[in-house]
């Protein structure tokens, strides 16, 4: 701290005649948040209410379209396919948020130390995340192919299975094989997040408390686990939100067949408004979920913003 | 003896599990990248090994596609993107979690809803604005609209790692007489680096990887990015060109990965060794 | 007081503007009779001052396809002084930019598409009747299919020009076919849906089993199901493009047959996409498929062995008796806000002459074929005997809407693959027949209603 107390009383003298200015919190406040609002103001907010109004209209892609009310929401709840793919949207982000969470946690808590070859052990971790998802998803598309996988002759050398894996044709495996791609490409997210959580936690807390006797699990308990959790909210809930409109993986790998098992409600809302051009249902599609994700939205805020 | 074994079943064992998990399938892909293709729809080979690498399909993915401008693309764009999201999100963060000013819940909560609409729908009117502003076509586009899902992200993440920083350390330093400004930038941003850091390789990826508005804003073969470009060229029809396309997988992502653990970590060891004497 | 001569005046204004109509509705399709080739001296556009056009198309899907096209269109710069622009994305990838394109009302000045995708924005589209019209006349005409996709009822003109159609056909290995007790000529290949199905039977007793793409295979799959459905005689749509007639039993022994085949067929096809069939046939995992001539290329230029034990043949012909195929149908469109309409269809009368449509078509070796009859003729649909298939898939096709009408509905129905989930239902066994048949018929029914 001596660094920063000699550099204080000079600086400071600079900014005395600003002083009131930046002093005052609510103006300040806001003027700190106007470069963050200006860009998502122009290039959200409208687009964004848009969106909304289009979920209200018959809207076509080069066609406007009328105000149709609920008309949309009401077609997509006697929709079959509408139904599947909310049911596979819940379980693929239930399944698939659960699951990175523990691991990338677990694979956070291991890298959280010195040991030899830190460095590259932390950029490897990375690398999944890194790989442009169009690029990872061609992967999967090889790897759960039913005659070429490299899966299935894996195990087929270790002798666990004596014929070929249909990974993608059959729903339920293509729902899990799906799941397990996009936990192989979100661990890293979970795992870096998590980890930098770990790091921002002072030292000296761990320390003062080992003097006082407490074994690892109540360090644990009572320090680590109280800090991580605003952070741990915050990876959770974007990454929920990621995983409920992932659509490149899908796409790329089975387009949500087979027979729409694997359709989630962002791939579905894509394919009704792009390529078939309906836009105002495909914005229904997307918008129906909204008020689901506001609710997670809101109760994280609430953990983050609640005082210890 | 104990403390070994137990630091193998505790530590190693686990990691490299990890690391095979995570990895396999950049083995899968540099393989497949050294593969003639002959080889690669051969059943009867090992799909884990060649005997007969071929440099071939790099070679194609570096001189017969336009990918080396392509990298060049993204990186621009991303670094871009990156810098202007990153610091429009730390303000925005130290606003809301710290000044606690009157509106920011509020705030709060509307910077994350925004966020809610997923690109697939958003496109098309942001297509317009887009339009409207000349900037179809340049990459100046998606400077400016990546923000639009980096922001959000990234300032909900930065209130995360805000939280967990003790308030009584700023308020030492207030209570000495920084100013505001001082604070941020003396005790909370230097404290909050590990959060800082990773904040800005989610943003880097996350616009490194976009594919969407990269393909619907950009035209020009030379202008795109290196998501679009490989599918552009080396999807021809119903035919994947596998080679080129891991190989361009692997020369997309190796690079960021190695800059991260060579700049980045040894900054952040250098800064949070210097800040916790 | 009506004087006679105001009677007759108005009978013969009636009865003229009765042939004038017909005749109108008969040369907006182009089939207008007595009209010689001759007739047709070459149409020229008069392009603006300044001109200059970018145009979006479809990826390559063989290296010789862009190198050729950019010939043609730098030729077309040097005669017009109409710099010109072009632009690739996959396939799949043309329509969102298109979308975006007719959202946004900027972007490229002429789009090459799929299927029905001017119809999606028919009103914000340059009409081209005239050159529709022009290249019909002076190239034996369109194939029947092509007005089915380039006219707009609803703007009474055409709307795109028909380039091309990708096409499809049986792609099957020699040896094996002989091994399997059928005369592998493609000649001889069996022509009806019983001798097709004892074929692949056959293939499949000696341990060559057939693959048909069941998933959601854009190009392969949506052709195959589509011919077997029409093979039988069923239908999607009525032609007044609002009844929905897929519940019948002609669709009912369609799905029965392809049930039948898909014993046949090699476990996981019901994953497939695209590239799903090209490998495994590669691999030699199959023996028998529908796909385009990129099996054969790619087997050329990887796997000769396989590229001389390869054939193509025609589908077979099913109990409607006449060919009921479906393929990739590629159109050119102009979008009205472009500054220089005429200078876009001067280039797109430029690259259908047959100077240069006959060396780009030649130079795609069977990738594409051609909509206007007069290319029947080119040199290579007789470089290498197995191209023969291809020739003449523009000509055996019916449009993917039948049998109702290219639109939003037919496009939003292909999308969503609704016949081929209808199939892969029933294949696979997750649905019985009938219950495959009422669940297409019931999202048909939405689809169309709109």
């Amino acid at each position: 701290m001596d660094r920063l107390e000699a550099s204080l009383p000079r600086v400071a003298a600079r900014r005395a005649a600003v002083g009131g200015l930046l002093e005052n919190r609510d103006a300040l406040g806001w003027a700190m948040v106007a470069p963050a609002l200006l860009l998502l103001g122009a290039f959200l907010a409208y687009p964004f209410l848009l969106g909304v109004w289009l979920s209200f209209t018959d809207s076509r892609i080069a066609d406007p379209g009328r105000f149709v009310g609920l008309e949309n929401f009401r077609y997509l709840v006697g929709d079959g396919v509408f139904r599947l793919a909310v049911l596979n949207t819940l379980l693929y982000a239930g399944v698939a948020v659960v699951v990175k969470f523990v691991l990338g946690f677990a694979l956070a808590l291991l890298v959280d130390r010195e040991f030899r070859g830190k460095r590259f052990v932390r950029a490897a971790m990375l690398l999944p995340w890194i790989v442009p998802t169009s690029l990872s998803a061609l992967v999967f598309y090889w790897i759960y192919d039913s005659q070429f996988s490299v899966l299935t002759w894996v195990l087929r050398e270790v002798g666990l299975v004596d014929r070929s894996i249909n990974y993608l044709g059959d729903p339920n495996l293509a729902r899990a094989s799906l799941i397990a791609a996009n936990v192989w490409r979100g661990v890293p997210f979970f795992a870096i997040g998590l980890l930098a959580g770990l790091q921002t936690v002072p030292r000296e807390l761990y320390e003062a408390a080992a003097m006082d006797g407490a074994g690892p699990w109540a360090r644990f308990r009572w320090i680590t686990w109280p800090l991580l959790v605003p952070v741990a909210v915050v990876v959770t809930v974007f990454s929920t939100i990621m995983t409920v409109g992932d659509f490149q993986l899908i796409w790329i790998v089975t387009k949500g067949g087979p027979a729409n098992a694997t359709h989630l409600f962002g791939t579905l809302a894509y394919q009704r408004a792009v390529q078939g051009g309906f836009l105002g249902e495909g914005a229904a599609v997307a918008v129906f979920v909204l008020p689901v994700l506001v609710a997670c939205v809101a109760l994280a805020y609430r953990a983050l913003r609640r005082e210890d | 003896m104990n403390r070994a074994v137990a630091r193998l079943l505790t530590f190693q064992l686990p990691l490299a599990a990890f690391l095979v998990f995570l990895l396999f399938p950049f083995y899968w892909m540099l393989v497949t990248a050294l593969k003639p293709n002959r080889d690669l729809y051969n059943l009867a080979l090992n799909p884990l090994w060649t005997w007969t690498p071929t440099l071939d399909h790099v070679r194609r993915l570096l001189w017969d596609t336009h990918f080396l401008p392509w990298m060049r693309n993204t990186l621009v764009i991303s670094v871009g993107a990156t810098a202007l999201s990153l610091a429009a999100s730390l303000l925005a963060a130290y606003a809301i979690g710290r000044l606690r000013f009157r509106g920011s819940g509020a705030l709060g909560i509307t910077i994350f809803l925004t966020y809610l609409v997923p690109p697939v729908i958003l496109f098309i009117p942001l297509s317009r604005i887009v339009s409207a502003l000349g900037l179809w076509d340049r990459p100046a586009a998606l400077v400016l609209t990546y923000p639009t899902f980096l922001v959000p992200f990234c300032v909900w993440l930065l209130l995360g790692y805000f939280r967990t920083l003790p308030q009584e350390l700023e308020d030492c330093a207030r209570v000495d007489g920084a100013s505001r400004f001082q604070v941020m930038r003396y005790v909370t941003f230097p404290l909050a680096l590990p959060g800082i850091l990773s904040c800005l390789i989610f943003a880097f990826t996350l616009s490194w990887n976009e594919y969407l508005y990269a393909l619907v804003f950009l035209s020009s073969t030379d202008q795109k990015t290196v998501p679009v470009g490989l599918a552009t060229e080396l999807v021809t029809g119903d035919v994947f060109q596998w080679g080129p396309l891991m190989a361009g997988a692997l020369l997309g992502s190796v690079p960021v990965a190695v800059a991260y653990s060579f700049f980045v970590e040894h900054y952040v060891a250098a800064l949070t060794g210097a800040l916790k004497e | 007081m009506r004087h006679r001569s105001e009677r007759v005046t108005r009978r013969r204004f009636l009865k003229d503007t009765a042939r004038a109509a017909s005749a109108l509705a008969l040369s907006a399709w182009g089939l207008e009779a007595g009209r010689k080739a001759s007739d047709a001296q070459e149409l020229t556009f008069p392009v603006e001052r300044g001109a200059s056009l970018r145009v979006l198309r479809w990826s390559q899907f063989v290296t010789t396809d862009r190198p050729i096209f950019e010939e043609n269109a730098a030729r077309f710069t040097q005669r017009t002084g109409v710099p010109v622009r072009v632009e690739y994305e996959t396939w799949t990838d043309v329509q969102p930019k298109a979308a975006a394109a007719a959202n946004v009302g900027s972007g490229p000045d002429i789009v090459i598409g799929f299927f029905d995708e001017p119809h999606l924005w028919a009103d914000k589209l340059v009409p081209v009747t005239d050159l529709a019209q022009y290249l019909g006349r002076k190239y034996g005409g369109w194939f029947d299919v092509c007005p089915q996709y380039g006219y707009s009822p609803q703007r009474n003109a055409w709307i795109a020009i028909p380039i091309g159609a990708p096409g499809v056909a049986l792609n099957y290995r020699i040896s094996w076919v002989r091994e399997a007790g059928f005369d592998p000529d493609p000649a001889r290949f069996p022509k009806t849906t019983d001798e097709f199905l004892r074929l692949c039977r056959a293939l499949k007793a000696r341990g060559h089993p057939t693959g048909f793409a069941l998933g959601k295979a854009v190009g392969d799959g949506n052709t195959w199901v589509h011919w077997c459905l029409w093979a039988f005689g069923g239908r999607a749509v009525a032609p007044d493009n609002r009844t929905i007639t897929i519940n019948s039993p002609e669709t009912a022994n369609a799905l029965e047959y392809a049930r039948a085949l898909y014993e046949t067929m090699i476990p996981g096809v019901a994953g497939w996409l695209d590239p799903h069939n090209n490998r495994a046939f590669l691999a030699g995992e199959i023996s028998l498929t529908n796909n385009g001539i990129s099996i054969y290329f790619a087997a050329k230029n990887d796997f000769p062995e396989i590229a001389r034990d390869m054939n193509h043949a025609f589908f077979p012909v099913g109990p409607v008796g006449r060919p009921t195929e479906l393929h990739l149908f590629s159109q050119a469109y102009i979008f009205n806000y472009t500054r220089y309409p005429n200078a876009a269809k001067e280039f797109l009368r430029w690259i259908m002459e047959d100077t240069q449509y006959g060396r780009w078509i030649n130079g795609m070796l069977g990738y594409v074929s051609h909509p206007l009859k007069a290319y029947t003729g080119l040199a290579v649909w007789r470089a290498d005997p197995k191209h023969l298939p291809f020739r003449d898939a523009v000509a055996r096709m019916l449009p993917h809407s039948y049998a109702g009408r290219p639109g939003p509905e037919a496009a939003r129905a292909l999308a969503e693959f609704v016949i081929v989930d209808m199939f892969a239902d029933a294949c696979t066994g997750r649905r019985s027949v009938r219950d495959a048949i009422r669940a297409a018929e019931d999202r048909l029914r939405r689809i169309y209603r709109s």
